[in-house]
């Protein structure tokens, strides 16, 4: 008999497993869907266009704003765009909420936006069962809350839209505009906010700090210390020191985009594509798309069973309840046979009792018949 | 538009007043974190508005009712003396649903307006009467860089008919030059478009000298004021200056590259005061009078008919 193979440390290929996901993954690309929410002139347009270095959206064009400036109507605009950088391929799509936060009565401005979301993780959930699953999966997996620059705290619109969307989404909180606050203000603001923020229980999106990677620790943890962003967006370029930056030109200076000391651009830039973005995308599906999920499956009345197993198991407990109500008739009609055939008995054995002594008299008449008998004999011998 | 008892448009009267000191009433509405306080405080030149305290993450999101609180400060402007009373409106456009605090503002105004209404008829007067009225409100515009809101255009339109409305852009660093320009351009043409009355420096072609005409169209052209506030003093080449510093520059208040702030101060407290006065007085409290008697003058029929 040949000696067993021995089962050393072979390598037998399974560490390929990520590379060949990776092959997997940069041929089929991603599809990544940011939300910009916030009141209008926060520079929501200038960012994401800076964001992607295109021209992603188009300006509002001044001259047409008559027609719409009193129309008090919030709305969803989708911008689609695909993006290629070396080989790799995003389906990205922008949604925009013109008219959020824009009049003097804001009640309820934040509905369209919530029904959007809301909506859009019903689409995928209703798509689960039907036999073609390929979808448009416009799940939002990023939302930018644009925060104005007061330099106070939240308002309490924010407070109530924040509430609202940290439950349907990753909310990532951003305080536009930065430049108009200066550093020592800038803090103290951002301070605030975080306390309204936990003060209110809202969940905002936080990236997991400890990683293996000690650099990637170092900047997850950079990227948490300063958040709420603070951010400055401008598609021009500057001349700064013989250097071309992207900034913005004042009178007494450039303010710069990716410069760490003027604004947080850099890093929330690294977490919405460089570092985080898998996170976000994934994060929605199994996060927030679940719990929408679980909600939804809860209210129309389902459990955790099967149902042919639910049917089956409340089968099964009627049957069990017709066979013991079959054993108690069962029971009470062998009692009641039994009780004849006792009386039956009874009787018979009365009667052979009876026979018997009936049999036993007649045997002593004989045997009385047979002695006279025997006396008649004897004494007639004599 | 014969306006009886008015004290303030005769001669006598008006140098009885030089004498006293004047008397400005100033309302400042906006937006919260417009800067509207830090403004109130670098036209003083003293800290007359504190700071408010927003440490109280609870508070942010309660409801809050427009707080009118009227502060006197006294100034000495070239000489003259001026009591100005500034009336700051904390909690304007904070709340979700605004639309209630526009009709607490204008009942303000109005409440002023009845006041003098009724020292007008009583049979003895009150010389020691204070006149409250609102002379001029400085509506801060939120620095978007797009144009006009709804709530800003609704809001104008309602008290542009009892009060001076000049509208000022609050926070103005947050613009380039060219979008400011775009923006003041963009603003304006909102307000002919919308047909809001504003206070815009009117002047009369025949009667007006020609200092004071080219004075008005240049103030004028200047709508809406750019404005920066700031209370931090620093000293740049040996003098000091008010400035807001950030990383990349420096922003001097009283630069008048920078904003318009010093060409209003000057508007305000020195040459169109007395303008601003005779409007409220002679245009804008007549309005609000005849418009509020005639509604009564109906009602006094009609009971006189019932009798």
């Amino acid at each position: 008999m040949a000696p067993p193979a021995t089962s050393g440390p072979v390598s037998v290929g399974i560490a390929n497993l990520p590379n060949q996901r990776h092959k997997i993954v940069s041929r089929k690309g991603a599809s990544y869907n940011i939300m910009v929410v916030g009141e209008s002139g926060l520079g929501k347009t200038t960012f994401i266009n800076t964001l992607f270095t295109a021209l992603m959206r188009d300006y509002k064009r001044p001259e047409q704003r008559f027609a719409k400036q009193l129309d008090r109507t919030v709305q969803i605009d989708v911008v689609r765009a695909d993006i290629e950088e070396k080989g790799f391929n995003v389906r990205l799509s922008v949604i925009d909420t013109p008219g959020f936060g824009d009049y003097a009565n804001n009640t309820d401005c934040w509905v369209p936006i919530v029904q959007f979301l809301d909506e859009q993780h019903q689409h995928i959930l209703n798509h689960e069962t039907v036999p073609n699953r390929k979808t448009d999966d416009l799940r939002v997996h990023a939302c930018l809350y644009f925060i104005q620059p007061t330099g106070h705290t939240l308002k309490p619109l924010d407070i109530e839209v924040m509430k609202q969307l940290c439950t349907r989404v990753n909310l990532i909180p951003v305080i536009a505009k930065a430049d108009t606050i200066t550093p020592a203000d800038m803090l103290a603001f951002k301070d605030r906010i975080r306390d309204c923020i936990s003060t209110h229980n809202i969940q905002v999106f936080t990236p997991a700090v400890h990683s293996e990677d000690e650099d990637a620790t170092r900047r997850n943890t950079s990227i948490l210390a300063a958040m709420p962003f603070s951010v400055i967006a401008s598609e021009n370029d500057v001349q700064v020191n013989g250097q071309t930056v992207r900034g913005r030109q004042y009178l007494w200076g450039v303010a710069e985009v990716e410069n760490e000391a003027h604004c947080d651009f850099k890093k929330l830039r690294n977490l919405l594509i460089r570092t985080h973005m898998h996170d976000l995308i994934t994060s929605t599906h199994e996060h927030h798309y679940e719990t929408h999920r679980v909600a939804k499956l809860t209210a129309s009345g389902r459990s955790d069973d099967d149902p042919a197993l639910q049917a089956r198991r409340g089968f099964e407990a009627k049957m069990k309840e017709e066979e013991a109500e079959l054993r108690k008739k069962f029971t009470e009609q062998v009692r009641l046979e039994e009780n004849r055939f006792r009386q039956w008995e009874q009787k018979l054995i009365s009667e052979r009792d009876r026979l018997n002594e009936d049999l036993d008299k007649q045997h002593s008449l004989v045997k009385q018949l047979e002695e006279e008998l025997e006396e008649i004999i004897a004494a007639r011998k004599r | 538009m014969a306006s009886s008892g008015a004290s303030f448009k005769s001669g006598g009267a008006r140098r009885k007043a030089t004498k006293k000191g004047l008397i400005f009433t100033v309302m400042i509405v906006g937006a919260s974190g417009c800067g509207k306080s830090t403004f109130i405080n670098t036209l003083c030149e003293n800290p007359v508005i504190l700071r408010k305290d927003h440490a109280d993450a609870e508070k942010a999101a309660q409801l809050k009712t427009v707080g009118l609180a009227p502060t006197t400060v006294e100034l000495d402007e070239d000489g003259l003396k001026l009591s100005l009373t500034v009336v700051d409106t904390p909690g304007f456009g904070d709340n979700i649903n605004n639309e209630p605090a526009f009709e607490d503002i204008l009942g303000y105004i109005e409440h002023q307006y009845e006041e003098i209404l009724a020292q007008e008829s009583r049979i003895k007067r009150n010389p020691r009467f204070q006149d409250n009225r609102v002379h001029v409100l400085l509506y801060f515009i939120q620095p978007s860089g797009h144009s006009l809101r709804e709530m800003d255009i609704e809001f104008m339109r309602l008290l542009g008919a009892r009060v001076n409305v000049i509208p000022v852009i609050g926070k103005a660093d947050s613009m380039t030059p060219q979008e400011l320009n775009a923006f003041k351009k963009r603003i304006m043409e909102d307000i002919s478009h919308y047909k809001i009355p504003i206070y815009d420096f009117p002047y009369d072609e025949e009667e007006d000298d020609e200092e004071t005409i080219e004075e008005n169209n240049e103030l004028r052209g200047l709508l809406p004021f750019s404005v920066i506030g700031s209370e931090d003093e620093v000293v740049i080449n040996g003098r000091r200056v008010r400035c807001r510093q950030y990383p990349w520059g420096v922003v001097e208040v009283d630069n008048s590259k920078h904003c318009d702030f010093s060409k209003l101060r000057y508007m305000l407290l020195s040459s169109h005061l007395h303008d601003l006065k005779d409007i409220t007085h002679d245009v804008l409290y007549e309005t609000w009078r005849t418009e509020k008697l005639s509604k009564e003058g109906h009602q006094d029929d009609d009971s006189g008919e019932e009798q």
